[in-house]
């Protein structure tokens, strides 16, 4: 459960730039990583988002991912000796609710594919509204996963600070203290849940990256951001980060209320593409939302990447052969969010 | 806790505390490594420590969270209770009492925001308590520690104090325990978590409940605390059940196989000084001892 801006947006008074912070950004820009973020301005181009189905915790995971990220685009080539980050959600993990958090086998044959195209890989995750990270990595099972395959994990609550200028200007503020890893990775892997949220309508790619956030300096929740306003903050995030792509956790997601109190939807689905505002949109359009009433997807349309479905050319599955409308709580801010004739509970 | 000197003599060695072995140093790490040290007599040890805290302080007398980062002063409590913990040690020093007056100071005059009343959330957004950043909303956490250091500082009656308390049990949940600081939103009750639980019992230590939710809350610890779990998470909840007479008798196996674990996998600081300060139970000096005052804010109201 997230904590919306109920109040107006009104800029943190503790988020200013500290000269250590710049110069960690400094110190990696001259290194050759690619800290200088970009708003990726794409308003012809086009996007390729694969959709496979039939998918299962136990098959070949590996090999769907492997194949969907070719078909969308990435280039394994580019890759060696790259670091690439990891960034599943374990916002909240408790073992009885598993369709909250991205699934352990999900997770390491993304880190398997990466890992054998030469990259050096590292999983990251800043958990929202749990202070022991410890804790997290326990009840999502994910510690154990990461334990059997000798995978680093960067806790990005704690990790060293880095500054970085908020290149999405949608909110009021004007830059972002990322963690180390994320600032000097080559590439971002956003690894969300399939999920609905009760506050923007459902959470996918783009909505996982809040997860990079340091709580250590936004809090538990990271209510900085709640108060710039979500879509705003989700827009500005994920244009101010180095390059990114999407492998979503479709095999078992949740409905309902969502992020954190939702119930189980079996979908047996996994979403790959190399940019994240297509995948998000032909997310949404598989649960049955209409991606342009998205509030930070409408933000994202056309400087982050295509929503139009002219623009997005389906690899794999078409989303239309996979499409089951998620329930979602009856509430005013969800109430036009949905494509027509969907019910809410 | 079998591992109790090894933990103590990694601690006494530690120079630089943080949340994990390759963390840089920070301020809530490295308070909590000097009241361990302090607790357990390693004075000298601790002074290090204690006065690394005095170099990360704010001009307003706030403790940041690192060193390079100023704010948010969310650490400044716990700094304040181990300030105070080495003003009655040996290593006692003029400049942690300025250090105290000034960080309390700061302390009573920072608050959380109010968010508007909606319907659909159940918590009582009337009352403030502590922000983790400025300009942000009341959260558990950072309103347990900040409350602690009142409490410890004669404080307890303080009108912020008060409210405090009204606000740390209107986020309790019915039935017990309590996550970051929500408790209903859209009709759903949300999960408790054990570490905040375990902070928010720690704070509530004495404290008058009419609501029975403090008691609902002792009972989710005892429930849900093992040997398995995490060694932050064992080590507050320990300490809360400590704070309302309620240590439990495993507590030193499970302390034991925490820090067995911690050791093995993740040997930070921040970890091993919680598992050291939770291993004394009643006898931890983060434990009030202010007896039954009655939570309520400014005009007089108690918890709903």
């Amino acid at each position: 459960m997230t904590t919306p801006a109920i109040s107006p947006p009104q800029a943190p008074q503790e988020l200013k730039t500290d000269r250590r912070a710049l110069l960690i950004g400094a110190a990696a820009a001259l290194a050759g990583v690619a800290v200088v973020p970009f708003v990726r301005r794409m308003t012809h181009d086009r996007a390729s988002v694969f959709v496979a189905r039939n998918q299962r915790y136990d098959g070949p995971l590996e090999r769907t991912i492997r194949d969907g990220l070719v078909a969308t685009g990435l280039d394994p080539a580019e890759l060696r000796g790259r670091r690439v980050l990891l960034k599943p959600n374990l916002v909240e993990p408790i073992r009885s609710c598993p369709q909250m958090t991205t699934h352990p086998a999900v997770v390491v044959a993304a880190a398997e594919v990466f890992r054998g195209w030469g990259a050096e890989v590292t999983v990251g995750e800043g958990p929202g509204h749990m202070r022991d990270t410890e804790l997290a990595l326990d009840e999502s099972g994910l510690q154990d996963a990461l334990d059997r395959v000798k995978l680093p994990f960067a806790d990005l609550n704690y990790s060293e600070l880095g500054w970085i200028k908020n290149a999405g200007r949608a909110s009021s503020l004007a830059g972002f203290h990322f963690p180390r890893q994320v600032v000097e990775a080559d590439l971002i892997v956003s690894m969300p849940k399939m999920k609905t949220h009760h506050w923007v309508g459902y959470t996918g790619a783009l909505k996982n990256l809040y997860g990079v956030i340091p709580g250590i300096k936004y809090g538990w929740p990271k209510n900085v951001l709640h108060y710039a306003g979500i879509p705003e903050s989700i827009f500005d995030i994920n244009a101010s980060l180095p390059r990114t792509v999407a492998i979503v956790d479709g095999i078992v997601a949740m409905e309902g209320d969502g992020p954190i109190m939702g119930s189980a939807k079996p979908m047996g689905l996994l979403v790959i593409g190399t940019n994240n505002t297509a995948v998000d949109a032909t997310l949404g359009r598989i649960m049955g939302f209409e991606p342009t009433r998205i509030g930070y997807l409408q933000l994202a349309a056309d400087r982050l990447g295509p929503i139009d479905e002219s623009y997005i050319d389906q690899r794999g599955e078409r989303w239309q052969n996979v499409a089951s409308p998620f329930r979602i709580i009856d509430a005013p801010q969800l109430r036009g969010l949905r494509a027509a004739g969907v019910l809410v509970t | 806790m079998d591992d109790l000197e090894t933990v103590l003599a990694r601690l006494a060695a530690t120079r630089v505390c943080g949340y994990h072995p390759d963390s840089p140093a920070a301020a809530e790490p490295t308070a909590l490594v000097a009241l361990a040290l302090l607790a357990h007599g390693r004075d000298s040890a601790a002074q290090r420590h204690v006065d690394r805290l005095l170099a990360l302080r704010g001009p307003d007398g706030s403790v940041g969270i690192e060193r390079a980062e100023e704010k948010p002063g969310w650490p400044t409590g716990l700094a304040v209770l181990a300030w105070r913990a080495a003003q009655k040690s040996s290593i006692f020093d003029v400049a942690y009492v300025s250090a105290i007056d000034h960080a309390l100071g700061w302390i009573l005059e920072t608050q959380g925001t109010l968010p508007e009343h909606v319907d659909f959330q159940g918590r009582d957004t009337t009352v403030r308590g502590w922000p983790w950043a400025a300009g942000t909303y009341s959260w558990v956490e950072p309103t347990a520690m900040n409350l602690l250091a009142l409490k410890h500082f004669r404080y307890a009656a303080h009108s912020r104090a008060r409210e405090a308390v009204l606000l740390l049990v209107n986020r309790l949940l019915d039935r017990g325990g309590c996550n970051y600081g929500n408790t209903v939103v859209f009709g759903q009750t949300l999960r408790p978590h054990l570490q905040p639980t375990g902070i928010c019992l720690l704070a509530l230590a004495g404290e008058e409940d009419t609501t029975g939710r403090i008691g609902r809350s002792v009972d989710y610890l005892n429930r849900e605390l093992s040997e398995n779990t995490a060694s932050a998470s064992l080590s507050y909840g320990l300490l809360g059940l400590a704070a309302h007479g309620a240590y439990p008798r495993r507590a030193g196996d499970w302390l034991q196989a925490a820090a067995h674990r911690t050791l093995a996998r993740d040997p930070s600081s921040y970890k091993l000084a919680l598992l050291a300060l939770s291993a004394l139970g009643s006898e931890c000096p983060l434990i009030s001892r202010v007896q039954c005052l009655k939570p309520q804010d400014a005009a007089g109201r108690e918890p709903t």
